[in-house]
């Protein structure tokens, strides 16, 4: 804790020092948020219809992968675009691990889990050494990358070309059947609580001091160095942590849809996800989430009229312009404005 | 055999060089790598495949950049002058964004199908050169090639506003503080880049194929070749363009396996050794 101190007190924002300095406010925060758990996670199971539940799904698995952009731009500077192609080789990891080497469901799980990170980890090594923007290029380029991979005539057999795979397994992943992550109704409460889990972890490290040293170094890479830091491997270590996200929620989404196609791994989620990132706003973890969410239903208006992939061209340059801090961020910016005893909202969102 | 090699690869880093010095240029003046100029490329593309149809392709060749000049020119005074005081990652996201509107807007107008622009009779058929027959049209090309990259060297090189933008890459405070206008010379990088991968679009019509996805491709792969070539430098650009085009045309008939993920293999090697690229870019903080 010693050294801990004087970081806090000169790199964080100022969010940070004036926080928990009322004693009620951190118990009644949680208390809400348990209850808003708790509720969002068994209503919407009960009450919505099950093509709603399927649309909102969607948009939980999209906010994930929102989460994971939104973190490493808010929190490191940096832009990702090639978050799906971890998202998508998620699934074809576990189908591939079941299919031909005869894993079990929950060790093909694992296995594709590790095998990401160590992915993610070696590519990150690679790319967090160059410019923001290099590493903008970089992660568009070995998106492209993986898309071409999976394509190639050569691992046809494995990855099902074009056509994609269909995933069947039976038996349970900790302990929750086969056939319940398909139904959209037992999966809601399933992806409800990996998103919160998902959402509480980036919260906790971005509080952390690596979420301080992050933010540091997007402010100044030179002078951290300088001040004897290591400024690599935090970036490493954030890389390899939000694509251990966007591998669960592309894990999370084979076991829903029991399907893996190219697409899940092209361009297009990848921009899905930022614009649904920029949509609810980066920081925090409420913003994103709502980003998956909105996104997922404007997709399900828009979509059939051919149109989503320009109205999510028009949203980039929408929200970047005109509502940097995106929905979410907006509205309680607003709700500061008028009511400022809500201060503590910013904490959360 | 190798000249053949050569000869295909130097074709296609012609249409990648006129490409890539276009983003080098314009980060250089601005900071800002244009997300959204494989679009313009594809705009450059469809436009000259019109244009060829009414008029033909030489005609093409004047219309088409002209067009694509005015559409540099309104992204400078529209977007990149407003934008200035954003920072230099929402400006590349917004143009990134407004690449798939341009993509979206010229798949909307003609569909979804691949084109393809005939090459005008003067350049098509083959040549005879040293006992090896080349097509024309590829000739042509690397022609084109090495022209526009003798023009951008003499006029960086030789001109005063040559002198300007090479004052402003290297140190844009200072080169402010001398008096020169880097707006005034950001409108004319912009419409230049733009009007090059208006050429570099119509040009691509009878080579390769006209389709909704050329304009990712072509991104990718400039994007590729600015990172590989230093960020900002042109003349790495044009060396790493040249590595680019060289790599996966042997890559295509050595490997056809694997041709595909020829280019990215390169691109991590070159960033296992040089982090920075080969180029001497400006090192962005």
């Amino acid at each position: 804790m010693t050294n801990r101190a004087p970081i806090q007190k000169n790199l964080c924002d100022s969010s940070m020092t004036e926080s928990a300095s009322s004693s009620w406010r951190v118990p009644a925060t949680g208390a809400a948020g348990v209850m808003l758990f708790g509720f969002g996670g068994l209503l919407p199971a009960y009450l919505a219809s099950d093509f709603t539940l399927k649309v909102a799904n969607e948009g939980l698995l999209l906010g994930m992968l929102a989460l994971s952009v939104a973190f490493l731009m808010s929190e490191a500077g940096l832009v990702a675009l090639g978050v799906a192609s971890v998202y998508g080789s998620a699934g074809y990891l576990f189908a591939i691990g079941m299919s031909e080497w005869g894993l079990t469901p929950t060790i093909a799980v694992v296995f594709a889990f590790f095998a990401l990170i160590a992915y993610s980890g070696v590519l990150g090594a690679l790319i967090v050494r160059t410019n923001p923007l290099a590493f903008m290029m970089l992660t568009l380029a070995a998106g492209e990358m993986v898309s071409h991979a999976v394509m190639l005539e050569a691992v046809h057999d494995y990855t099902g070309g074009a056509d994609g795979l269909v995933v069947n397994f039976k038996g349970a992943i900790l302990g929750v059947q086969a056939a319940d992550f398909v139904n959209p109704r037992y999966f809601w409460p399933i992806g409800w609580t990996a998103v919160w889990l998902i959402g509480v972890t980036l919260w906790g490290v971005a509080r952390s001091r690596l979420g301080a040293t992050l933010r540091a170094v997007r402010q100044n890479e030179e002078r951290m160095r300088f001040s004897g830091f290591n400024t690599y491997l935090p970036r490493v270590i954030a890389y390899v942590l939000v694509n251990a996200v966007a591998a669960v929620a592309g894990l999370l989404h084979v076991l829903n849809t029991g399907f893996v196609s190219p697409e899940s791994l092209g361009l297009g989620v990848s921009t899905n996800a930022l614009v649904a990132a920029l949509m609810g706003g980066t920081a925090g973890s409420i913003g994103p989430l709502a980003g998956g969410l909105i996104f997922a239903f404007a997709q399900d208006e828009f979509g059939a009229r051919g149109a989503t992939q320009l109205l999510t061209g028009v949203a980039i340059v929408l929200f970047i312009v005109v509502l940097p801090r995106g929905v979410v961020g907006s509205v309680v910016a607003v709700l500061r404005r008028i009511a400022p005893g809500l201060v503590w909202l910013r904490g959360k969102a | 055999m190798i000249a053949l090699l050569i000869a295909n690869s130097l074709a296609l880093a012609s249409l990648l060089i006129m490409l890539a010095s276009g983003l080098a240029l314009m980060y250089g003046l601005r900071d800002v790598i244009n997300f959204g100029h494989g679009a313009l490329y594809m705009l450059g593309a469809y436009l000259g495949y019109t244009v060829a149809q009414v008029s033909g392709f030489w005609l093409a060749l004047v219309i088409v950049p002209i067009l694509l000049a005015v559409v540099g020119m309104v992204l400078e005074l529209l977007v990149l002058r407003p934008l200035k005081a954003r920072s230099h990652i929402e400006v590349a996201l917004v143009t990134f964004g407004l690449g798939i509107i341009l993509g979206q807007i010229i798949i909307f107008i003609y569909g979804g199908v691949a084109r393809s622009v005939e090459a005008p009779t003067m350049l098509s058929g083959s040549l005879t050169l040293l006992g090896l027959s080349y097509p024309v049209y590829r000739v042509f090309l690397i022609l084109m090639g090495l022209g526009s990259c003798a023009l951008l060297a003499i006029w960086l090189r030789f001109t005063r506003s040559g002198l300007f933008v090479r004052a402003v890459s290297q140190d844009p405070s200072v080169a402010r503080m001398m008096g020169i206008n880097s707006d005034r010379l950001s409108l004319m990088v912009t419409s230049l880049s733009a009007a090059f991968a208006g050429i570099a679009g119509v040009l691509a019509g009878p080579y390769l194929s006209i389709d909704p996805g050329m304009d990712v491709v072509m991104i990718v792969d400039c994007l590729i070749i600015v990172v590989i070539g230093g960020t900002g430098s042109i003349a790495g650009a044009i060396v790493a363009a040249l590595l680019f085009g060289f790599v996966q045309v042997a890559g295509s008939v050595f490997l056809p396996n694997v041709a595909a993920l020829v280019p990215y293999v390169l691109l991590m090697v070159v960033l296992l050794i040089a982090p920075g690229g080969i180029g001497r870019g400006r090192v962005l903080s």
